[in-house]
C-alpha cells in the first residue's frame, strides 16, 4: 500500500475539497455534478485499497452504481423539477469558508494524532489508514455541518450525502472485511431515503412555493 | 431452522408489494388484502411469542442471522397485535377521509401497501441478529412510514414529513458510524470463523473492545437509535409525525416504532453495561431529561394529537430510567412500561381518532361533553387516562411503581423522586384534559352536527385494548413470567467480567 499513499493522500485531499464545493456552490445542479466527482473519487480509493484486499473491488463497484449513476440522477431529476438556485443560506460564502475550514482543520489534526482513539487495531493506525480515517471524519462533520446551516431542503440533502460518504469512506479502515450484504443494505438504504427526501422536497416546492426549510414553521411547540 | 421467523416478515411484505401491484384501482382489493395479511402476520406471531416469550425459548433461521429470544419475541407480538387493529380500525377511518375529501380514492391503495411495508421492517427489525443488517432495517422502518406520515400532502403533512425523513435518517446515518465502530472493535477479539457481525458474538467480547471505542459507538448509537425512540433532544421530529399522520398511523408510530429504536438500544448498548458504568449513567440522564421536557412539554399542547406525542416523550423517558438503572428490576420495570405503553398509547390515539372522526375536531378547545355522545369511546379513553396517568388498578401504574422501586434499590432515589414528580404532574394534566373534551357540556356546533359513536370497527379494537390495560393493571400475574422471560433474554446477551 506503501507505493500508493501519495496517490490516496492525493484522492482523500480531493475528497475534502469536493466537499467544500459540494456545500459551497450556489447552483444545486453543480453541486450535484461535484457529488458525482467526489463519488468517483471513492470509487478510485476502493480500487486503490481492493488491490491487496479484492474484496473491495466489489465494493468499488457498488459504489459506482448507486452514487456515481443513481443518486446524481436522482439529484438532477428533482433539480430540474424544482430550482437549481440554492436558497439563500443562513451564513455567507467567506463566513462558511472559515467555519468549515476550522471545523476540518481541527478534526483532522485531533483525528490524525489520537488515532488510537478511534482506530480498532495496530493496522488502521499505519499510513495511509490513518489519513483515511481522518478524512472519514472529517468529511463526516462537514456532511452535518451542511446540514445545520443550509436553509434550502435540497442542499440538505446533499449534506446527508456527504455525511454518509464520511462513514462510506471510513469502511474501508474499520471494516474491510464486511459482507456484501451488509454493503448492499446500506446503500440501498442510502438510495431509497435520498430519493423519498427529494419526493417529499418537491411536495415543499409545490405546497410552499420554494424548497427554503425556514418557511416549515406551520408545527411549533 | 424456525422458518416462522421468516414468515413474520415476509407475510406482510408480500401483502404490501401486491396491495401496489393490484390494489390500485380497488379500494376494497386493498382493504381485504391488508386485513388478511395483518391476521396472518397476527397468527405466525403469536405462535413465535408462545415458543419465546412464554416459554422462553430461542428461533434461529440462516445460521443465526436471523434470532428471536423471548424480548424479540414480546416487541414482535406486540407489533404484530397493533397491526392488526390498526388496519381494521383503518377500514372506516380512511374511508370517511376519502368521503370529507381528505385523501383520493385512489390513493388507498399507497396507504395500505405503506402500511404493510412498515409493519414488515418493524417485525424484521425484532428478528435481525446482524449488526449492519439491523441498522439497515431500523432505517427501512422510517423510510416505509415517511410517506405515510406525510400522507394528507398539505402544508403541515408535508412539513412533518420533512422534518421526519431528514431528523431520523441523520440521526441514524451517526448510529451507522457506532455500529461499524463496534463491529471494527469486536472483530479483533472475535476468533477466526466466527462471523463478528452477529450482535451475540459481539456482546461476548464487549469487555475486550477499547474503552475509546465502546464510549465512541454508544454516543454514536444513543444519537442515532435515541433520535428514533424520541429521546429528548433528538425528539423534535416525534410530535410533528404523531400528530400529522393519519390516526391509525399515529398508534403504530407511538405504540410500536419508537420501540423498535429502544429495542436497538437494548440490542446494541446494554452489552456494556457490566464494563462501563458510565454507560448506563448516560442512559440514565438522558431518560430524566426525556421525561421532564415531555411532560412540560404536555402542559402546553392544546392539540389532542401532539398532547399524546408529548406524552409519549415522557413514557420513553421512563423507559430509559428503567435501562439506566442497569439492575434486574429497572430493566424488568422497562420492558414492562414498554409493553404497557404500547397498549395504552394505542388505545388512546386510536380513541382521539375516533373524537377526530365524530367531530372533524382535535383541538381541546373546540370539544366537550363527547362523553354522552360517545360511550365506548368515551370509555376507552378514560381507559387510556388511567392507565396513562399511573392509577391503581391499570397496567400504568404498576410498571411505573416498579421502576421508582427500582430506582431507590438501584441507589439513585433522586431518579424515583423526579419520577414519582413526573408522574404526579403526568395524572393532573391527563385529567384536566379528559374532563375537557369528555364531560361538562358538548359546544353548540357539535350538538348541531349530531355527533354519534364510532363504528364498531373503531371501537372494537379500542375496547380490546382497554380491557387489556385493566387486566394486567388489575392481575398483574399474568404477564410477569413473559416479562421475567424477556428480561433473562436481556441479561442472557451480556457478558459478565
Amino acid at each position: 500500500m506503501q507505493e500508493f499513499a501519495k496517490i490516496i493522500s492525493t484522492i482523500s485531499l480531493s475528497m475534502i475539497i469536493t466537499s467544500y464545493l459540494i456545500i459551497e456552490l450556489r447552483n444545486l445542479r453543480y453541486s450535484a455534478y461535484m457529488y458525482m466527482i467526489q463519488a468517483v473519487l471513492m470509487c478510485t480509493l476502493f480500487a486503490i485499497f481492493a488491490i491487496e484486499n479484492h474484496g473491495l473491488y466489489y465494493w468499488a463497484m457498488t459504489a459506482f452504481v448507486t452514487k456515481v449513476v443513481i443518486i446524481p440522477w436522482l439529484l438532477l431529476r428533482y433539480i430540474k423539477k424544482t430550482t437549481d438556485r440554492e436558497f439563500q443560506p443562513l451564513i455567507g460564502y467567506l463566513g462558511s469558508i472559515f467555519l468549515i475550514s476550522a471545523v476540518v482543520v481541527i478534526l483532522y489534526r485531533v483525528t490524525h494524532s489520537y488515532i488510537g482513539f478511534v482506530a480498532p487495531s495496530q493496522f488502521a493506525t499505519a499510513e495511509p489508514f490513518r489519513t483515511n480515517l481522518a478524512v472519514s471524519l472529517s468529511i463526516f462533520f462537514m456532511g452535518l455541518y451542511c446540514i445545520l446551516v443550509r436553509r434550502d431542503a435540497i442542499k440538505t440533502v446533499h449534506g446527508l450525502l456527504i455525511l454518509e460518504n464520511g462513514v462510506h469512506l471510513s469502511l474501508v479502515t474499520l471494516a474491510p472485511a464486511l459482507r456484501e450484504t451488509a454493503l448492499i443494505g446500506i446503500v440501498t438504504d442510502v438510495v431509497i431515503a435520498v430519493w423519498i427526501l427529494l419526493y417529499v422536497i418537491y411536495g415543499i416546492y409545490q405546497k410552499f412555493g420554494s424548497t427554503d426549510t425556514l418557511q416549515l414553521r406551520g408545527l411549533r411547540w | 431452522m424456525n422458518n416462522e421467523i421468516l414468515y413474520l416478515s415476509l407475510v406482510p411484505a408480500i401483502a404490501g408489494i401486491l396491495i401496489f401491484i393490484l390494489g390500485r384501482k380497488s379500494r376494497a382489493l386493498s382493504e381485504t388484502l391488508a386485513l388478511l395479511g395483518t391476521v396472518i402476520t397476527f397468527l405466525i406471531a403469536v405462535k413465535i411469542f408462545g415458543q419465546t416469550a412464554v416459554q422462553g425459548g430461542v428461533l434461529t433461521f440462516w445460521n443465526e442471522e436471523l434470532r428471536m429470544d423471548a424480548l424479540s419475541g414480546l416487541i414482535a407480538g406486540l407489533v404484530a397485535l397493533l397491526g392488526l387493529i390498526a388496519s381494521v380500525y383503518s377500514v372506516p377511518y380512511m374511508r370517511r377521509e376519502v368521503k370529507v375529501g381528505a385523501v383520493p380514492a385512489e390513493r388507498m391503495g399507497v396507504y395500505y401497501g405503506w402500511f404493510m411495508i412498515f409493519l414488515s421492517t418493524m417485525l424484521c427489525a425484532t428478528t435481525i441478529n446482524n449488526i449492519i443488517l439491523l441498522w439497515v432495517i431500523i432505517e427501512g422502518t422510517t423510510l416505509a412510514s415517511i410517506i405515510l406520515v406525510g400522507f394528507y400532502w398539505n402544508r403541515d403533512a408535508i412539513e412533518a414529513a420533512y422534518k421526519y425523513a431528514i431528523l431520523l435518517t441523520v440521526g441514524i446515518t451517526f448510529a451507522l458510524f457506532g455500529c461499524v465502530l463496534l463491529y471494527s472493535g469486536a472483530s479483533q477479539q472475535i476468533a477466526g470463523g466466527i462471523d463478528p457481525l452477529k450482535l451475540t458474538e459481539i456482546a461476548k467480547v464487549a469487555g475486550k473492545i477499547p474503552k475509546s471505542i465502546v464510549l465512541l459507538s454508544v454516543v454514536m448509537l444513543l444519537v442515532g437509535f435515541g433520535t428514533k425512540a424520541g429521546m429528548v433532544p433528538f425528539h423534535t421530529w416525534l410530535p410533528d409525525a404523531h400528530a400529522e399522520a393519519p390516526t391509525p398511523i399515529s398508534a403504530m408510530l407511538s405504540g410500536v416504532m419508537i420501540k423498535v429504536g429502544v429495542y436497538a438500544l437494548i440490542r446494541t448498548v446494554l452489552i456494556f453495561y457490566p464494563f462501563y458504568s458510565i454507560v448506563s449513567t448516560l442512559v440514565l440522564v438522558f431518560g430524566m431529561i426525556t421525561m421532564v421536557v415531555g411532560v412540560i412539554m404536555m402542559m402546553m399542547q392544546e392539540d389532542l394529537k401532539r398532547f399524546l406525542a408529548f406524552c409519549s416523550v415522557t413514557s420513553m423517558g421512563y423507559i430509559l430510567m428503567g435501562l439506566g438503572l442497569a439492575n434486574y428490576l429497572g430493566i424488568y420495570g422497562a420492558i414492562f412500561h414498554l409493553l404497557n405503553h404500547s397498549l395504552m398509547k394505542a388505545l388512546a390515539f386510536l380513541s382521539v381518532g375516533a373524537v377526530i372522526y365524530s367531530t372533524h375536531h382535535r383541538r381541546v378547545p373546540e370539544l366537550g361533553g363527547l362523553g354522552k355522545y360517545m360511550p365506548f369511546t368515551a370509555v376507552s379513553f378514560y381507559a387510556a387516562t388511567l392507565a396513562l396517568g399511573g392509577i391503581p388498578f391499570f397496567n400504568g401504574f404498576i410498571s411505573e411503581f416498579t421502576l421508582f422501586i427500582a430506582g431507590v434499590k438501584a441507589g439513585f432515589p433522586w431518579a424515583t423522586v423526579i419520577a414519582v414528580a413526573v408522574a404526579i404532574l403526568n395524572v393532573a394534566i391527563f385529567f384536566h384534559l379528559t374532563y375537557q373534551v369528555f364531560m361538562g357540556e358538548a359546544p353548540e356546533n357539535l350538538k348541531a352536527a349530531g355527533i354519534k359513536e364510532v363504528p364498531v370497527m373503531m371501537w372494537g379494537g379500542m375496547l380490546i385494548l382497554a380491557f387489556l390495560c385493566l387486566l394486567i393493571g388489575v392481575y398483574p400475574q399474568i404477564v410477569s413470567p413473559i416479562l421475567n422471560e424477556a428480561t433473562k433474554a436481556v441479561f442472557a446477551t451480556i457478558a459478565m467480567p
